[in-house]
């Protein structure tokens, strides 16, 4: 698929070109269904970005995400000032294949820099011990940002969405207005693929009843309960180093250096271009596809069913930076 | 039977002097132990039942979910993990709540009336019944709620010390910690106790016939007589629990049955003379079925109570399929928790909600014909 330039992106935006696009000027935050913006970021694997490289790849994918001249103006308009922002992290598989500590802390930098408290930005997964294994450290009031697990904070009561019945982790439902999904690119044993929408069983009490069937249409009921739908603005995902194979755990021989980070305000395509990219080094390898080996990816039809996003891959649009 | 946070007590670790520790289970309310969300900082022991797969996946081979299980990941009941291939259940030795309770609560009507039951479970279930009364022990994971190690020595030894003469795994499922039941039901009768389990009986055939026989009495759940509502209410499947039940039956081990009547959606007449019928047939007259009321709870809040007339109904369809001992059960002071000689007719164990009010049993027979009543009497 040919890349669109952000430029390009912004032509066609200002040509009303993609379809179901919300917000014009400052009715709220911005959605464009279909569009994933990227930006290239080069490093081995278990070796961090330096600082700088890791402000310019986030902006980059941001600015592209969204047509926005620039990383804080594209900021600017997913967020605003008042909101509590949560960046869910997904650390399961450890510092080699978590999101890079130095690629999320520009993310909080271009939130405050758009401004964000930074004190009602936080960083967070299902407990502080996976983020401290994954290179964050807790901060509990922050500064420069806060950054805490759930450690089993949840609601009292469950509430359902589809077929799942589940206790919230009370950041999501209850402390923050917006949401970001910050994933990494990699397989998934029963899913296909763990990118942004699979990160949301992160959040609730119970996501080992939620396994079957491929996780289907488990992942797209957990993104469509009104706690993540009505607050997820952007999906990040860490393709620096991804891994086609062997997921959700680290599997050293099945990564590889993809050199990219990818930013929309649509989980199912981010969720369809983290597939994509999976199924292209699986096809280089000589490895069956997904499907082929026993797990073909579900849930992104049935969330793009429920109109959390786009799943078809006429209407991915990737744009770079 | 329900655990009610507030009422919940553990009964501390072996040590602990027996004292009693009112307890609350989620850690929200009073985390003693840091959460490790891979488990690797929870006590594991080797899982008993599993067959290891390619590529460092294994399957599970305890109960009919058979989960396949990627590593660092863990199967649907949350209690057993993937590490490296080896396949781990979390909780063996790890119990989340100790109680002791008369046997009838569980309930047993025909095992040791009156007697106590050192009660016990840890965290996890292998379904998810959307009325599950039990949820906030049954539903989370081992790290979620507070657990004490409470090894089988210790367990049976803790009975002993509160005058208990049975131990019974109940509460949450101990399907998901039955290399616990086993070693702990091997314990139990060393010392001369009688353990029982209560249970939904959704296990796989193999692991069931390896620890029923050392086992006093079972009681298992039939939440419903039809395959739809174990797919849509439950999460499970039927067939096996039906399995279980004739197996428990041929190995000889004390049965009973509780069905749980909720309105509309299981307390049909069709469907509790389907059910009635195929005990009758397939088990025998003198398997005891309880058939016991609904009340709103977890993911069914939108139902009422059942009505007592229903269950008066369910008893008697129960009675005219020819079963022997049909009781119903939440509804305290109702003759239908009485224990009645299916021969001559005499009120034999007389009850008022768990209490044993009068055992008139003489040598386990009817005073009056003699006739022999099935059960676990000593
Ligand atoms: S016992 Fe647990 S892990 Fe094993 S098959 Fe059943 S639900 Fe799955």
């Amino acid at each position: 698929m040919r890349r669109l330039t952000r430029r390009e992106l912004a032509l066609m935006l200002g040509a009303g070109a993609i379809a179901g696009t919300t917000r014009a000027e400052g009715s709220g935050p911005v959605a464009l269904p279909g569009v994933v913006g990227m930006a290239e970021a080069k490093a081995k694997l278990g070796r961090p970005l330096s600082r700088e490289q890791a402000d310019r790849v986030i902006a980059g994918a941001m600015a592209a995400a969204v047509g926005a001249g620039s990383g804080v103006e594209a900021a600017a308009s997913i967020f605003t000032p008042g909101d509590t922002v949560g960046i869910k992290v997904n650390c399961l598989a450890g510092r080699s294949l978590s999101p890079r500590v130095e690629l999320v802390e520009a993310l909080v930098d271009l939130l405050a820099g758009a401004g964000v408290d930074r004190r009602k930005i936080i960083v967070f997964e299902r407990t502080s011990r996976e983020l401290e294994r994954a290179g964050f450290t807790i901060r509990r009031q922050g500064p420069p940002y806060r950054c805490v697990g759930t450690d089993n904070d949840y609601d009292r009561l469950p509430s359902s969405s589809g077929a799942i019945g589940s206790c919230f982790a009370r950041i999501v439902s209850t402390e923050c207005t917006a949401l970001v999904s910050f994933g990494v690119v990699k397989d998934h044993d029963l899913s296909g693929v763990s990118a942004g929408m699979k990160n949301w069983y992160g959040v609730i009490h119970n996501p080992n009843k939620y396994h079957q069937n491929g996780c289907d249409p488990f992942i797209a009921d957990v993104a469509r309960h009104p706690f993540i739908r009505d607050k997820l603005r952007l999906t990040v995902l860490d393709g620096v180093v991804a891994q086609c194979h062997g997921g959700p755990a680290y599997r050293p021989g099945a990564t590889f250096e993809l050199g990219l980070v990818s930013a929309s305000t649509d989980p199912v395509a981010a969720d369809l271009w983290a597939w994509q990219v999976i199924e292209a080094e699986r096809r280089r390898r000589g490895m069956p596809t997904l499907e082929e080996a026993g797990r073909p990816v579900r849930f992104l039809a049935t969330a793009a069913h429920h109109g959390l996003g786009v799943d078809h891959p006429d209407r991915l649009r990737l744009v770079t930076a | 039977m329900r655990i009610d946070r507030r009422r919940l007590v553990v009964l501390g670790a072996a040590g602990a002097a027996g004292a009693l520790q009112p307890r609350l289970l989620r850690a929200s309310a009073a985390p003693k132990r840091a959460p490790g969300s891979a488990g690797d900082d929870l006590p594991a022991r080797e899982a008993s039942w599993y067959k290891k797969l390619e590529e460092g996946r294994v399957e599970c081979e305890l109960c009919p979910q058979k989960c396949t299980v990627a590593d660092m990941e863990r199967g649907m009941c949350g209690v057993r993990e993937n590490r490296g291939g080896t396949y781990f259940t979390l909780v063996h030795g790890r119990a989340c709540a100790v109680h002791v309770d008369p046997i009838e609560k569980k309930p047993f009507f025909h095992v040791m009336p009156g007697e106590k039951a050192l009660s016990y479970s840890t965290a996890g279930c292998n379904v998810e019944c959307k009325f599950c009364q039990n949820w906030e022990i049954s539903q989370f994971r081992p790290e979620q709620v507070q657990a004490y190690d409470l090894p089988p020595k210790a367990l049976v030894a803790t009975a002993k010390r509160t005058g208990a003469r049975l131990t019974a795994a109940t509460y949450g499922e101990p399907v998901v910690f039955w290399e616990y039941v086993r070693d702990a039901a091997a314990a139990a009768n060393a010392a001369g106790l009688k353990p029982t389990v209560v249970s939904n009986g959704f296990i796989q055939e193999k692991a069931l016939r390896e620890v029923a026989p050392s086992l006093a009495a079972i009681k298992i759940d039939l939440k419903s007589f039809r395959e739809e509502f174990y797919e849509e209410q439950v999460r499970g499947t039927l067939e096996p629990v039906l399995k279980t039940l004739q197996v428990i039956r041929e190995l000889g081990v004390w049965l009973e049955i509780v069905v749980l009547l909720i309105p509309t959606l299981n307390d049909s007449v069709e469907e509790v003379r389907d059910l009635s019928q195929w005990v009758r047939k397939t088990l025998g007259p003198d398997v005891p079925v309880h058939f016991t009321r609904f009340h709103p709870t977890y993911r069914l809040t939108d139902l009422p109570p059942t009505p007592v007339t229903t269950l008066e109904r369910s008893w008697k369809i129960g009675r005219e399929a020819g079963l022997n001992f049909v009781y119903l059960g939440n509804v305290p002071s109702h003759p239908g928790e009485n224990t009645t000689c299916p021969g001559c007719g005499e009120i034999l164990i007389r009850r008022v909600g768990f209490r044993v009010i009068a055992n008139n049993l003489v040598n386990g027979a009817c005073p009056e014909c003699s006739r022999q009543i099935p059960g676990v009497w000593e």
